[in-house]
């Protein structure tokens, strides 16, 4: 059960930009910096995506080992 | 209030990516001006003889916007009674700096003329004048190089991390 779906959305429009971002530097000759820009975005994805991570895992414990 | 904040970042990273690439549009332009000042100031020397002074009053009134504020000043500096030329050309040539959107190879080529102004005869003179019309033609081809390269790419660039900086935030 998702009660909030906003982190999807804001996951998602990252990565639109990010692959806009991406394709304007690579048209315009400059592929390291757009591998470089790709990066970042992946990066900050991920740190989102881990916090969620954390917060699940933290439920899990709490249910099944009856402690915060 | 999320809205207008949102609203705001978005026209300063637009703002800023057009101001970028109306810089990188500049560039050619002024390079073209300072091309024509230097012609002109080679005929000046050759076929009028004038003083460097009465040459440069007469180059301002001829040129466009920020070449010609430079060679007002330079000859305002020249009227002084204790004038150097050397130290008149460099100041004046920070000041143009401030004012156009020219970079740091066309400063050094411009300071580098400026050492040669004055020390030679006339065909001497005019070589030099050459030589550095020439450098100029080649960081011209350079500037117009990036404008066409690069000055869409900054505008959709700005617009883009904006963007992408709402709604990190967001």
């Amino acid at each position: 059960m998702i009660t909030d779906a906003s982190i999807l959305f804001q996951i998602a429009g990252i990565g639109i930009i990010v692959a806009l971002i991406h394709t304007i530097l690579k048209q315009m000759g400059k592929e390291e910096i757009a591998q470089f820009a790709t990066l970042v975005g992946f990066i900050i994805v991920l740190v989102m995506v881990i916090n969620g991570l954390s917060d699940l895992f933290q439920q899990i414990k709490s249910v099944f080992l009856f402690q915060g | 209030m999320k809205w207008i904040g949102a609203l705001l970042l978005i026209s300063t990273t637009t703002w800023a990516g057009l101001e970028w690439s109306k810089k990188l549009d500049k560039r050619p332009k002024h390079i073209r001006q300072l091309i024509n000042a230097l012609q002109i100031l080679e005929a000046e020397i050759l076929y009028s003889q004038l003083p460097l002074k009465d040459a440069f009053k007469l180059m301002a009134r001829q040129l466009p916007a920020p070449v010609c504020s430079f060679f007002n000043r330079l000859a305002m500096q020249l009227s002084k009674i204790d004038a150097e030329l050397e130290v008149a050309w460099e100041d004046s040539v920070k000041e143009l700096m401030l004012i156009s959107s020219l970079g740091e190879n066309d400063k050094e080529i411009l300071l580098q003329f400026g050492r040669t102004l004055g020390q030679h005869d006339f065909t001497q003179q005019q070589k030099q004048i050459h030589l550095t019309i020439t450098h100029l033609e080649r960081e011209l081809e350079d500037a117009r190089d990036n404008q066409f390269k690069y000055s869409k790419m900054v505008k959709t660039l700005g617009f883009l991390a904006g963007l992408f900086i709402i709604i990190l935030l967001f």
